[in-house]
């Protein structure tokens, strides 16, 4: 048992960290799109996109668990929000893609020529995949979606809708005829959120993802999605309690640094306990969900639950810390509080997983009491 | 990163858990447990401790030279899992194993080594803290226990306060002040104290959950062979440092989570099993997600500990970030027996063994023994002030 990274693991982070170092323009407000393009590009040159792609399409044939560091550093640097769609996607294709989607579609993942898009919210549904209205008949889809993160730059969109018998996605063309796009006002303009609409799309014929597994492949989605968002809340939370430890030693007041005072000091260790239990939950989650371990759904949800609990805590800190500052616009710690609070909703929300764990909890319990009373027998 | 084990991890294991199956009283955890009265489960305790060290169970990571199995740290962690899954007894020398011998091996003298960790090992031999004193408690470096050379012997004189397990140990390692004159921190040194000298009383001190498990522990004239000074005179500070270094350290915690994931499944199953209304207490929402978060922060602390062990393992060192995992599991643990007694709902009060109450009243002692996780060793203020100055580089 290991639970430290290899020096791969941890200098894709480092690079990916570098790369988005160079594109400013993602921390500003409300990103133009121009540059969340050219930090797509950048990290498509880089290779992100093969690196999930088995070897066979053109990929490297990596686990996720490979680029949790790298997820991390996109979620520090606010990095498009399609860059960890397309990982979702590609991570799904390679499980539970038809042989046609995969020799479509994965090797020009691998040369980060498409991007996907996440289509699962409804606006009058909770979090469940199962209560979805969006619906697949003869053929066609019909419906609505909200919150389609980085929706007008993506090439395809994943859409979670009903099927004949329950919940099943769906690789749509988002320029296909009857699909609209509507930008959403929202807490994060860095997302690009859009709601979608589709009216009476034609769907391919090989359009369903996992024909033989639909529910497998809706549960990996959101168990990888939940992994993958907590691994960005994480990297979000390590950039604001680093930049809130730097303020602190350096902002000086009653002729000391703040950082000195312990109501300060104090916040910042509770912040830096924070963010160890939010490493030690999606380190663990990248791993088990690569693994397919036994606990990996549960172990999605305890970290989405958790790190999207440090990131808001540490989060809300820093902006406290930074005092009169801390509350500006152009300081941008603002983004970040964005960026984390819309994540929170992305996936399940902190609620909808803690049922989850607490189910899966009582489950494995009460199998082991039984196992144990078989025992005594 | 992999989580798998290797076959001689999975060997380890699988002969753990038959020499568990054994040695456990019939219907352990069912019909069968520990003694009430805090004495005779203390008896129970240490019974259970020498069957373990006669398995061949103790100190199993201490090095071969001193007995033990020379267990890796991930051998260490499927022990815990074993412990908690067989819900077995606590052991009543945690001090002598988990601080004496660990503070030994690192600065011991080879006949100090010789000498103790084998009757550590066994549990012949318990030991007792004597760190705090009434004026000296997060401010440790002002202890004023004095211990004066006069000849081959310290001549000790002081209280210590806060010494669990006094009533049975055999002997104690203390923080004393050897010279005066001394900057704070330089003036102290670590002594091994036999428990059996004249001049040592031990006054009970009942604590907030009625038990009586510290005490007061006074020094009159208490006379210690010069050979049972750890390091040298006057550096002991660093020695203390040690051993808290390993009071505060993913070891400790682990041996600590087990007990609580042990609680809170019995909690689980109690709130499953529980009538409340026309359903059962688990069947509460509200209730529902606080135990959710009770179940993460339980499997959290598992996870800062085996993080931390493969940290050491890949060579880095011991540091200040035992600290981030104490005031972890510390917080953590108090809430999940806030929340204990808060599903209880209406018979939350009810303690001991009332018979309108759950589980036997355990959860209402355990919170109550919660208060001292974020003060001992090391109050959370501490702990905070340690990570804000040596994890995180903030001013003094």
């Amino acid at each position: 048992m290991d639970f430290s990274f290899n020096a791969d693991q941890i200098s894709l982070g480092e690079t990916v960290g570098k790369v988005l170092a160079d594109h400013a323009g993602l921390l500003a407000p409300k990103p133009a799109p121009a540059h969340q393009s050219a930090a797509w590009d950048a990290l498509a040159e880089l290779g992100l996109f093969a690196l999930l792609v088995p070897e066979e399409f053109g990929g490297a044939g990596l686990a996720l668990v490979d680029v949790a560091l790298a997820v991390e550093a996109l979620g520090a640097g606010l990095a498009p929000p399609t860059a960890v769609a397309t990982l979702a996607a590609t991570d799904l294709l390679v499980r539970y893609g038809s042989e046609g989607q995969q020799r479509d579609l994965l090797p020009q993942i691998a040369r980060g020529e498409v991007t996907f898009a996440i289509a699962a919210l409804e606006a009058d549904q909770g979090f469940d995949p199962e209560d979805v209205t969006c619906s697949l008949a003869d053929g066609a889809l019909c419906g609505s979606k909200i919150l389609v993160a980085g929706a007008a730059a993506a090439k395809f969109l994943l859409v979670l809708a009903q099927g004949s018998s329950g919940p099943v996605l769906l690789v749509v063309n988002r320029e296909a005829p009857g699909v609209t796009l509507r930008h959403h006002d929202d807490l994060d303009p860095g997302s690009g959120f859009c709601a979608v609409r589709f009216k009476d799309v034609r769907l391919e014929d090989d359009a369903v993802v996992g024909t033989a597994n639909r529910a497998r492949a809706v549960a990996r989605l959101f168990d990888a999605g939940a992994t993958l968002s907590a691994g960005l809340l994480t990297g979000i939370a390590t950039r604001m309690l680093e930049t809130a430890v730097e303020y602190a030693k350096t902002r000086n007041q009653f002729g000391q640094p703040i950082g000195a005072f312990q109501a300060i000091k104090h916040r910042c260790a509770d912040m830096a306990v924070a963010l160890e239990a939010a490493r030690s939950s999606a380190y663990y989650a990248f791993w088990a969900i690569s693994q397919d371990a036994p606990d990996s759904a549960r172990a999605a949800s305890m970290a989405k639950s958790c790190c999207g609990e440090s990131a808001r805590m540490i989060c809300n800190e820093a902006i406290q810390i930074h005092g009169g500052m801390g509350f500006t616009w152009e300081l941008g710690l603002h983004c970040f509080l964005r960026r984390g609070r819309v994540l929170e909703y992305a996936f399940g929300d902190a609620a909808w997983h803690n049922e989850r764990v607490l189910a899966q909890t009582l489950a494995l319990l009460s199998s082991e009491r039984s196992e144990l009373a078989v025992a005594a027998q | 990163m992999d989580f798998n084990y290797t076959p001689d991890e999975e060997k380890f294991r699988s002969e753990l858990r038959a020499w568990l199956a054994d040695a456990l009283p019939q219907g352990w955890g069912e019909t069968a447990f520990e003694p009430d009265d805090e004495d005779e489960r203390a008896m129970f305790r240490l019974a259970w401790e020498r069957k373990l060290h006669a398995g061949g169970w103790t100190g199993i990571n201490w090095p071969r030279e001193y007995g033990g199995r020379g267990a890796t740290l991930i051998e260490r962690a499927i022990f815990a899992e074993e412990m908690a899954r067989a819900r077995a007894p606590e052991g009543i020398n945690i001090i002598g194993h988990n601080l004496v011998a660990a503070t030994l091996l690192r600065h011991g003298t080879e006949a100090q080594k010789q000498r103790f960790l084998p009757k550590i090992m066994a549990s012949e031999e318990v030991w007792c803290q004597g760190f705090s004193e009434p004026s000296a408690g997060s401010d440790l470096a002002a202890v004023r226990t004095k211990a004066e050379l006069r000849g081959d012997k310290f001549l000790v004189n002081g209280q210590k306060v806060w010494t669990s397990f006094a009533q049975y140990s055999h002997w104690c390692f203390a923080l004393v002040r050897t010279d005066p004159d001394a900057p704070k921190h330089k003036g102290l040194s670590f002594l091994l104290i036999d428990m059996k000298s004249p001049g040592i009383s031990i006054r009970p001190l009942k604590q907030i959950s009625g038990e009586n498990e510290f005490n007061e522990t006074f020094f009159d004239d208490v006379e210690v062979p010069i050979e049972n000074i750890v390091g040298e005179v006057g550096g002991g500070w660093k020695i203390a440092m040690t051993t808290l270094g390993f009071e505060r350290g993913p070891e400790d915690a682990l041996g600590r989570q087990v007990r609580f994931k042990q609680e809170l499944d019995k909690l689980l199953l109690t709130l499953s099993d529980l009538p409340r209304g026309r359903g059962k207490a688990i069947d509460d929402p509200v209730l529902r997600q606080k135990l959710a978060k009770s179940i993460i922060e339980v499997e959290v602390m598992r996870l800062n500990a085996t993080r931390a062990f493969s940290k050491y393992m890949s060579g880095d060192d011991r540091g200040s970030d035992a600290s981030l995992i104490k005031l972890y599991w510390s917080h953590a643990a108090q809430r999940l027996y806030e929340t204990a007694l808060d599903a209880l709902g209406p018979i939350a009060p009810l303690s001991g063994n009332d018979e309108a109450g759950a589980a036997g009243g355990r959860f209402q002692l355990s919170w109550l023994q919660s208060k001292a996780f974020s003060i001992y060793s090391g109050s959370s203020e501490v702990q905070r002030n340690i990570i804000g100055e040596r994890v995180l580089g903030l001013p003094r």
